[in-house]
């Protein structure tokens, strides 16, 4: 007895593999200074070669454009409120109904084996067809509007999730099946208890794709036929050689993606604290220097 | 299959408690076989038959591959024979409708759960009062020693202490009957002895009856009032050995006659010997 419990401590001070550490992290300052010296580094060989704003546009104009969308009023033309809120309403709107339609077939065909032999055959063979290539008949089917790129998003977004959700399903220990078996446990709590949570960071794996799909949807929906949204904004300006004005609708664009897949991360991170990460980069990441 | 089918009726029929002298586990000719591609039909389990008394520590050696861990999880309703019958006898005093706790070799532990929580796991799965099951799953964290850790995650205690806490999950719905795989199989030799001694008290001070897979021979004869001797695939019981140790209290019993009689008996019965190829693990 008394043996293991005075080696307990020393195994309690090693860091359990994904548990998250609370530590002071200065990296971020860092990767910002980096940034900047880039910025810089691009400003001063654009200035210096005099590349036309058409070809290449300094990044001091990048940031200008940026401002001075953000600066419109909110009626004016160029004005970005109203394309973020359309590209971020088709973004979410694709995210979450793809996730939890992926997430709710993978778990069925999962639990139903009937199922599976169904409608697994089909789901492999739509996986094949390349997705963005339908932008175009959903645009004629849904319209200009934002229904159009919600059913493109969600076709890209669902795959990852069926498919991970499938794979976390089929990966859950044996023991820990059998171990509910032996307590007599219904289907319903072996699934609520064990099943589910098992899943988790496969799910999660799929909702992280799914958040950078989700995004890349609302903007080839964009591109082949829309109102408003930053890909129209982006296609306008080009159009017209506002490569700046271009650049900055890809800034914000690409700062959206960022966010959404932060915000899965958090979850992730808060969720599956016990989980050691499935994210072959955030490993890297993790890697001690 | 039948026969199975009527013992399942009374596992879960209202039975009135155990009839004094009736066995706890009734095993008759039960066996397992499957199809395997390739390999056709595989006999897992070669028909067996056996008793376990109310109360009795019974320990089952056998070289690998004989059925051992088979028989086990037909015992704990995991797999279902292909013939041949079992029963477990149902008794009073149990807490749940599950008769059985079980042990397996690793200690199957959920990583999302704290220690407390997974030793509350069969409250959850078989609903239970949660406030009582929660005084009795600090009695008995408390009993194996893993006090002060309830709130810790499986990914933080040693193996050993993991074996503990699901030594505490099986025992947590008081069932009248553990059933163990090679549970300290996967410790090193100290904490093994160490887990041996705390599960002999254990089980002198719950009475009960308890069922274990070993490939240890000193562990079966340390710990079992009597001990079942499987041969080779197609495995059988060739016989059945009882120790009769003068004290089993203390580790100390290990270098008794009687201790060292029973392991050369078994050792014997099992082929290992240094002339004879190893075919025992």
């Amino acid at each position: 007895m008394s043996i293991e419990q005075n080696t307990a401590p020393a195994d309690l001070a090693a860091e359990p593999d994904g548990a998250p550490v609370r530590r002071r992290d200065y990296r971020w300052l860092l990767s910002l200074g980096t940034l900047v010296a880039l910025l810089a580094i691009l400003e001063g060989a654009i200035r210096g070669f005099e590349v036309p704003s058409y070809i290449f546009p300094a990044p001091s104009e990048i940031f200008r454009s940026i401002y001075t969308g953000f600066a419109a009023p909110l009626s004016s033309k160029s004005a970005y409120y109203t394309h973020i809120l359309t590209t971020v309403s088709e973004a979410l709107g694709s995210f979450v109904c793809g996730s939890v339609l992926g997430i709710a077939l993978g778990g069925l065909i999962a639990e139903f084996p009937l199922l599976r032999r169904l409608a697994l055959p089909y789901v492999i063979g739509l996986q094949s067809v390349p997705k963005v290539a339908l932008a175009p008949l959903f645009v004629v089917w849904f319209g200009l509007g934002i229904s159009s790129k919600i059913v493109l998003g969600i076709l890209l977004t669902f795959f990852p999730l069926m498919v991970n959700t499938l794979a976390g399903f089929a990966s859950v220990e044996k023991d820990r099946l059998e171990l509910m078996k032996s307590l007599k446990a219904s289907p319903w709590k072996t699934f609520r208890y064990v099943k589910l949570p098992s899943a988790l960071p496969f799910i999660f794996a799929g909702l992280e794709m799914a958040a950078a799909y989700s995004v890349l949807g609302a903007v080839v929906g964009e591109f082949v036929g829309g109102n408003s949204g930053l890909g129209v904004l982006m296609l306008n300006r080009n159009a017209s050689l506002d490569i700046a004005g271009s650049m900055a609708a890809l800034v914000l664009l690409a700062l959206l993606g960022i966010t959404l897949q932060k915000l899965v991360t958090m979850a992730r991170n808060r969720l599956l604290f016990w989980a050691p990460s499935k994210d072959v980069l955030r490993n890297v990441e993790a890697q001690p220097d | 299959m039948t026969t199975h089918h009527a013992a399942a009726t009374a596992v879960t029929g209202k039975a009135p408690g155990l009839a004094p002298g009736e066995p706890a586990i009734t095993v008759r000719n039960l066996a397992k076989s499957y199809r395997s591609e390739g390999r056709g039909v595989v006999n897992a389990l070669a028909p067996t038959s056996f008793t376990v008394a109310d109360g009795e520590f019974v320990c089952l050696v056998g070289p690998s591959g004989c059925g051992k861990s088979t028989l086990l999880k037909i015992l704990a309703g995991i797999l279902k024979p292909s013939s041949g019958e079992y029963r477990i006898h149902r008794q009073g005093g149990a807490v749940a409708d599950c008769q059985i706790g079980l042990v397996f070799q690793s200690p199957v532990l959920l990583p999302w759960r704290t220690v407390l929580e997974n030793t509350m796991l069969p409250a959850d799965a078989l609903e239970l009062d949660r406030d009582a099951m929660k005084l009795r799953a600090m009695q008995l964290l408390d009993m194996v020693g893993l006090k002060g850790f309830e709130k810790s995650y499986p990914s933080e205690l040693s193996g050993g202490m993991q074996q503990r806490c699901s030594i505490t999950r099986a025992l947590l719905h008081d069932p009248p009957i553990l059933l163990m795989d090679e549970p300290f199989g996967a410790l090193d030799a100290m904490t093994r002895d160490v887990m041996n001694a705390e599960l002999q008290r254990i089980r002198l001070e719950s009475g009960k009856t308890i069922f274990l897979i070993t490939h240890s021979i000193s562990e079966a004869v340390f710990l079992a009032d009597r001990i079942l001797v499987m041969s080779a695939r197609p495995g059988r019981i060739i016989e059945e050995v009882i120790p009769n140790l003068p004290d089993r209290g203390s580790l100390d019993v290990m270098a008794s006659p009687q201790f060292g009689t029973a392991v050369h008996r078994i050792r014997k019965l099992l082929g290992i010997d240094v002339r004879d190829r190893p075919n025992v693990d």
